[in-house]
């Protein structure tokens, strides 16, 4: 079990001749991964690591029934494509491409929430069902063979590597991990990823990996209190961020007091949300969470 | 990228807003000859990109055209916030009866623009609207949709306005919700917008922020970001393609991913003192890594450096050969600790270990700073 990707969902990869496309596509089938197809226009009738190359997605999904797709796309070609793909009737989309502007982003959260698709970024490593598949970027070797009860929400890649991997030290294999991206404007909001854990028996417990900007935490917070049943850690990266100044993403701008990490932290804790000062506090802290579960 | 007032400005006048004559100057020279077209008074206000100028001597009036010369000529050259004033803009002073506040900027929870109208505007507009939350209205739109002209004039009347005013505010929303659009902007501000005793309406202030993500496709806008970031080292990283910010501390901090770095500050933060912030992004080659670490160890005063890299689309291995070029080149004696995970980690870590930088392969960036700690305490 997993949330969004398993072994059988039929993946697409757009961009695939690219150095980046080809180099991550071999990755991902040496995961696990079922890569049925790849899409770049013009290419059509070309083969990438046995993987056939189509022009367009709808001839990629009528041939081979893709149903889910991760971009290694420029980005000033990304809303076109993410338009092409919906169209195509994919409902599974993994941005990982950085620097997408942000008015696109707007156009095709908008587009995606008309068909009911999910949208996974910008700037995100992917998604990576432990044992299963994986779509995106996130190193394979960081996590356990098999699967366990740890959902992992991240809004940096990197962060959701290390994350991962203190999970892994703990003894706690995550479920699934998925990587939202930390734009000021993301394709899925934290609240709507949290669903998928709700309804995923497998997993047992959340960790967000949150950072300094933006009100994703904030949201989740509301929904967690609301109706969100399991077990979750957040860490929310930058407490030592000075005022003003704007770190790396772009949403990571402390302004006016608000999406700072003591506001973060506050709205979590209150919603009854265990935190973990640095990321090495998440393992101690999952395994004593998983304890008191299980007793 | 912010633009300068004058850009804003231009761009404004372009769709339609009404904005008072105006023109820039360099020289107290150019200030006085603005005068053929704009009449006196006038408002002469320093092209610096930092808010607040008034409050700091940025904006001042002249009535004369001695008083434009002598004004023009003391602005420009001068610094305004510690920002040095190259250029101002002389325009036209307008008569002020009320002060309002238009703007748009990104609603990251509705991934949606938010259209806001203030009846208290002017400088303390942050103040005001604290104070006063109900002086500000707002209505949010989803693009690709647009701010229609009645949705613009509604949310006129629920402020109060009524009549011409009406209509002429809802007129400068419509306008500048379109440079907004138009300009893959992520913040404009009319602050303020002026209404006169006539009630003719004047925006005295243009703000306008563009995504840089977006600049690829403005070959209209201004093409020069990077001159507008201050700090040289800020500058110098940005030119290379990573993003730097100078911090207090003397630990050298580089890692390959945003939320990475600040976790990495956070932990770094706990024992000892950051001196700067930096992400490489997803482009790691040989030769980034040799000009970040290069760029990094620049500042003075550096006692350490704590590098923090995963390679998931990065090659370490590569980046790792950069690192100890660096390292050997410069003949640098600081402690150097390295945490380095994903593909190719083996490889990376030999590469490191070889060029003198203690390689830690825990998987908490403690771990690193434990190591960073042990040495520097050595050293001592």
């Amino acid at each position: 079990m997993s949330i969004l990707l398993n072994k059988n969902t039929r993946v697409l990869v757009q961009g695939i001749t690219g150095r980046i496309g080809r180099a991550q596509t071999k990755w991902m089938l040496e995961y696990g991964t079922k890569i049925v197809a790849g899409v770049t226009p013009g290419k059509g009738g070309e083969t990438v690591e046995g993987v056939p190359v189509f022009d367009s997605v709808l001839e990629a999904v009528r041939q081979t029934g893709a149903e889910a797709s991760v971009f290694f796309v420029p980005a000033r070609s990304v809303k076109d494509t993410v338009f092409e793909t919906l169209e195509a009737g994919i409902l599974l989309i993994v941005v990982v491409t950085e620097h997408v502007p942000v008015h696109d982003t707007m156009e095709m959260k908008a587009a995606a929430k008309r068909v009911g698709a999910t949208l996974l970024g910008p700037t995100t490593p992917g998604i990576l069902t432990v044992g299963e598949a994986k779509m995106g970027i996130i190193p394979g070797n960081l996590f356990p063979k098999t699967s366990g009860p740890a959902g992992v929400i991240s809004r940096s890649g990197t962060l959701s590597y290390e994350v991962g991997g203190i999970l892994a030290k703990a003894g706690i294999a995550p479920s699934t991990v998925v990587g939202m991206g930390a734009d000021p404007v993301v394709l899925t909001d934290l609240p709507d990823l949290l669903r998928f854990f709700a309804a995923d028996p497998q997993t047992k417990l959340v960790t967000i990996v949150g950072e300094v900007g933006g009100v994703q935490e904030e949201m989740a917070a509301e929904y967690i209190a609301r109706e969100f049943r399991k077990p979750v850690i957040a860490y929310v990266a930058g407490r030592n961020t000075p005022e003003g100044k704007r770190m790396g993403h772009a949403g990571a701008i402390v302004q006016r007091g608000m999406g700072s990490v003591e506001s973060k932290v506050t709205a979590l804790e209150k919603a009854g949300v265990a935190i973990a000062r640095t990321p090495a506090e998440i393992g101690t802290i999952a395994k004593s969470l998983l304890s008191q579960t299980r007793s | 990228m912010r633009l300068h007032e004058h850009e804003a400005a231009r761009l404004f006048q372009q769709a339609g807003i009404p904005v008072p004559p105006f023109a820039v100057a360099r020289t107290a020279d150019e200030a006085v000859a603005s005068l053929e077209r704009i009449q006196l008074p006038v408002v002469i206000k320093a092209q610096v990109l930092v808010g607040a100028r008034g409050k700091h001597g940025g904006i001042v009036v002249a009535e004369t055209p001695d008083k434009v010369r002598e004004k023009a000529g003391a602005l420009l050259g001068s610094s305004v916030r510690a920002l040095a004033v190259e250029s101002v803009m002389v325009a036209r002073k307008v008569p002020i009866a009320r002060e309002l506040y238009v703007g748009a900027t990104i609603d990251p929870a509705a991934g949606a623009i938010t259209i806001l109208l203030g009846v208290a505007g002017g400088i303390e507009v942050e103040a005001a609207t604290r104070e006063r939350p109900e002086a500000l209205f707002r209505r949010t739109v989803v693009p690709p949709d647009e701010l229609r002209g009645h949705q613009a004039r509604a949310l006129a009347h629920e402020a109060g306005f009524r009549g011409d005013l009406m209509v002429k505010i809802g007129d400068v929303l419509v306008s500048l919700f379109r440079v907004f659009r138009k300009t893959d902007a992520l913040i404009a501000e009319i602050n303020p917008l002026v209404v006169t005793a006539d009630e003719a309406l004047w925006a005295v202030d243009a703000v306008l922020d563009v995504d840089d993500a977006a600049l690829f496709r403005h070959p209209e806008l201004p093409a020069d970001p990077l001159a507008r970031m201050e700090h040289p080292l800020e500058r110098a990283a940005k030119k290379i393609g990573v993003s730097y910010v100078d911090l207090d501390g003397d630990i050298g901090i580089i890692c390959s991913g945003a939320g990475l770095g600040l976790a990495t500050m956070d932990v770094v933060g706990q024992r000892l003192r950051p001196a700067n912030f930096l992400e490489t992004g997803g482009g790691i080659t040989e030769k980034l890594m040799y000009e970040t670490t290069q760029l990094v160890l620049e500042k003075p005063g550096l006692r350490g450096l704590l590098i923090n890299l995963y390679g998931g689309i990065n090659p370490i291995h590569e980046g790792a050969k950069g690192i100890v070029r660096v390292l050997r080149e410069k003949n640098v004696t600081i402690p150097v600790v390295a945490k380095a995970l994903g593909n190719r980690q083996e490889e990376t870590w030999a590469t490191l270990s070889e060029g003198g930088v203690t390689v830690v392969t825990d998987i908490t960036t403690e771990a690193a700073v434990d190591a960073l700690c042990a040495a520097l305490e050595a050293r001592r």
